[in-house]
């Protein structure tokens, strides 16, 4: 499989890949655990201030391919990842990139609400804080009130800053972790699977944030349901087993897939 | 050997009846073409179940109460003249009589007692066939009930759950009760030392100078001449535990911390078991490596820098100690350490911290609890702790906070008290017993304290 070479793996996917005010841009890449190839030869360009849900059944390598844009996959021993990716025409797989100021900019929301075990207030205020974002403790008020703003859980909490952050309901926890990120002025932020530990309503209400969110930030947005990649984002990526088969407009993949894989995932034949 | 007969026949016993009743639930299988209840096994282990406990229960409280008894009949048996004398203790009488029934005879016993002994024996042969026919019996006849019982409608694996449930219920109830038996065999004696010497002089004393003297025997007047502060030695003991602290908790945490979050699984498997070696090693090896390795090598290594260290002093033992402790606390929370959900630690890396600021501000954090109760568990460890400290720390009950002086501890104290031949009239043997309820109280405030600590913590953050 290693073989394969570029021309024919851009064959491969359908669509349009490429985008004209491009971020992030990862090209030919590939990622192993151990042996097992989980992403085959993906080349795909995540444009500025755009929102870009990537769906597909379980397991078809797209949370995998989300965490490489931040590297979180270095935390797993076994992962290793080839091929190129860019923020801003510069590789994050460079040896000479340091992780951490990486990873403040590419914030991440992950699958459950996983708040620390602190306060809400204390959530917030721990990026700012390690990477030193503000200069006095009135600063990082205005900070953490922001990013509570943001995320719209400010008007429910501004009176409890300082009880657990782990005692807010399941939809408060997850916009709070959206806080969280936000709190560090990412440039992109990650989403996997954010709603999928959510009820409906909670569901909605961190929609309608991701909505307002992708007018300042490239959101990308992992996704088990085609309901919500088709409410939340203008571009849809298809994965099936590691490899990308189709990327274009979410309208024109939900109306008319053009990969016969595309249609049958669409129409509820796989997944 | 005639309780492992009577033993094996009851249980011989109770196996018949599992396989009776397993047939029984078979045949009724097939006779009737229905269902039974529950599978046919439940009905054989119901009916082994009902035939072998109440004969063990039966068993225990014979083999346990028989000896009770005869101790009381006995007394019939003791001459009058000799409960009468002067210097009469049943407990020696009793003693005198039960050597003669094992057979071990020290010169030549009075006539009474190889009577008494004569008796005794007798006393057991019978028992022993009353003991036999009523567990057989009982076996016999719990397990027919047992077996009669099994029809279509029995319910037989719901009663073999709650047969199951009250034997564990047992176990735990026999482990409490034997806690509280251990602190009341303490407290009864204590009582006696406290009607010697006062409590307030025993818990405030600051001299711990007990003497064997005649003059001080109860009831003579003459106590004051030993002196019971209990002070120093508890002292001693808080001097080397912190010592021994000060050793053990970075140590073992930080070790812990290495394992659980920066050792690749390779170094993990290596390192772990090689840690918890420690904890097998007999603490009378961890002692003489106290008092031959470490306590020169300290005196040694004092005198470059001009310090009198002791040949005996409370930092040898409280370092010997820490090492000792090390994996108590590594081992333990190592384990709440990886319990800490990963989502936490992907958290902490996605905002962009480092491994560090991970661990330091989330990892352990979240943890505490857990790693505060390694901590409790080891200092009731190094409290309680003997061994090192009666071969490295000393037996001097100097009340200091200088660690390179020698002390005492509470524990070898009770050691030295209680080694050798013992008068337990005297207030030195009795204050071996105060010492101990005293020592039990505190740890026991201690662990009430830190769970009502971890507690609190655990609701501000759950």
């Amino acid at each position: 499989m290693n073989n394969i070479n570029d021309l024919k793996s851009l064959e491969l996917t359908v669509g349009d890949v490429f985008s004209k005010n491009a971020r992030l841009k990862a090209r030919n890449v590939n990622v192993f655990y151990g042996n097992n190839k989980a992403i085959d030869n993906v080349t795909i360009d995540i444009g500025s201030k755009e929102v870009i849900s990537f769906i597909g059944p379980s397991g078809c390598g797209k949370s995998t391919f989300l965490r490489c844009f931040n590297r979180m996959n270095d935390t797993i021993d076994s992962c290793v990842v080839q091929g190129e990716i860019t923020i801003d025409d510069e590789n994050i797989y460079d040896k000479k990139i340091d992780v951490v100021p990486l990873r403040a900019r590419i914030g991440m929301v992950f699958q459950k609400p996983n708040p620390f075990p602190k306060s809400i207030y204390d959530n917030v205020a721990y990026g700012p804080r390690i990477h030193g974002l503000s200069e006095n403790k009135e600063h990082l008020d205005v900070i953490v009130e922001e990013s509570l703003k943001r995320a719209g859980l400010w008007q429910e909490v501004s009176d409890r800053l300082q009880s657990p952050g782990t005692g807010l309901s399941g939809g408060q926890q997850q916009r709070l972790c959206i806080a969280r990120a936000i709190a560090v002025s990412p440039e992109v932020i990650l989403m996997d699977e954010p709603c999928s530990a959510l009820d409906p309503i909670a569901t909605a209400k961190i929609e309608d944030l991701i909505h307002e969110l992708g007018n300042d930030y490239s959101i990308v947005i992992v996704t088990h349901s085609m309901q919500q990649a088709a409410r939340v984002s203008k571009r849809t990526a298809y994965f099936h087993l590691g490899k990308l088969i189709e990327v274009g407009k979410t309208k024109e993949i939900f109306t008319r897939p053009q990969h016969h894989q595309t249609e049958a995932y669409i129409s509820g034949k796989i997944g | 050997m005639f309780n492992f007969y009577l033993l094996s026949s009851v249980l011989l016993i109770s196996l018949i009846f599992f396989f009776l009743g397993n047939n029984r639930a078979k045949n009724l299988v097939k006779l009737n073409q229905k269902n039974l209840h529950s599978l046919t096994h439940y009905y054989g282990v119901y009916s082994l179940l009902v035939s072998l406990l109440p004969a063990l229960g039966i068993f225990f409280i014979f083999t346990i109460c028989d000896d009770l008894i005869f101790a009381e009949l006995i007394k019939k048996y003791i001459p009058k003249e000799v409960v009468a004398s002067k210097d009469y203790n049943f407990t020696i009488v009793l003693a005198q009589i039960n050597n003669s029934v094992e057979g071990l005879i020290f010169g030549t016993p009075p006539k009474w007692v190889t009577n008494a002994a004569e008796i005794w024996i007798s006393w057991i042969h019978k028992s022993q066939i009353i003991t036999v026919i009523i567990c057989i019996s009982t076996a016999l006849i719990s397990g027919f009930l047992g077996y009669k019982k099994i029809s279509g409608n029995f319910r037989s694996r719901n009663a073999v759950e709650k047969i199951v449930m009250s034997i564990l219920a047992v176990s735990s109830v026999i482990a409490i009760l034997t806690t509280i038996a251990i602190i009341f065999s303490v407290v009864f004696e204590s009582i006696r030392f406290f009607a010697l010497i006062p409590y307030d002089e025993f818990l405030f004393g600051t001299v711990w100078n007990p003497q064997f003297e005649g003059a001080e025997r109860a009831g003579s007047g003459q106590e004051g001449l030993s002196q019971y502060g209990a002070i120093p030695l508890f002292a001693g003991t808080f001097l080397i535990s912190i010592i021994a602290l000060c050793v053990s908790v970075p140590v073992g945490l930080f070790s812990a911390i290495y394992l659980s979050e920066y050792a690749t699984s390779k170094e993990r498997v290596f390192f772990k078991p090689l840690l918890e070696i420690l904890a097998g090693i007999p603490t009378v090896v961890y002692g003489f490596f106290a008092a031959l390795t470490v306590a020169p090598f300290l005196r040694s290594s004092g005198s470059i820098f001009g310090l009198d260290v002791a040949s005996e002093s409370a930092l040898a033992a409280g370092l010997v100690m820490g090492i000792m402790i090390i994996p108590f606390i590594s081992s333990l929370s190592d384990d709440v350490i990886n319990a800490v959900p990963q989502s936490l630690r992907d958290a902490g890396y996605g905002l962009g911290s480092t491994k560090n600021e991970t661990v330091i501000k989330i990892v352990l954090p979240a943890a505490l609890p857990g790693i505060v109760a390694s901590i409790i568990l080891a200092v009731s460890r190094a409290v309680g702790e003997t061994m090192i400290v009666v071969m490295a720390a000393g037996l001097a009950a100097n009340l200091t906070a200088n660690p390179l002086e020698a002390v005492t501890t509470v524990t070898s104290q009770i050691v030295t008290i209680l080694v050798g031949d013992q008068e337990f009239e005297s207030a030195k043997t009795l204050s071996a017993f105060a010492l101990a309820l005293t020592l039990i109280v505190i740890t026991l405030a201690m662990n009430f304290y830190a769970l009502h600590v971890v507690k609190k913590y655990r609701e501000q953050y759950e």
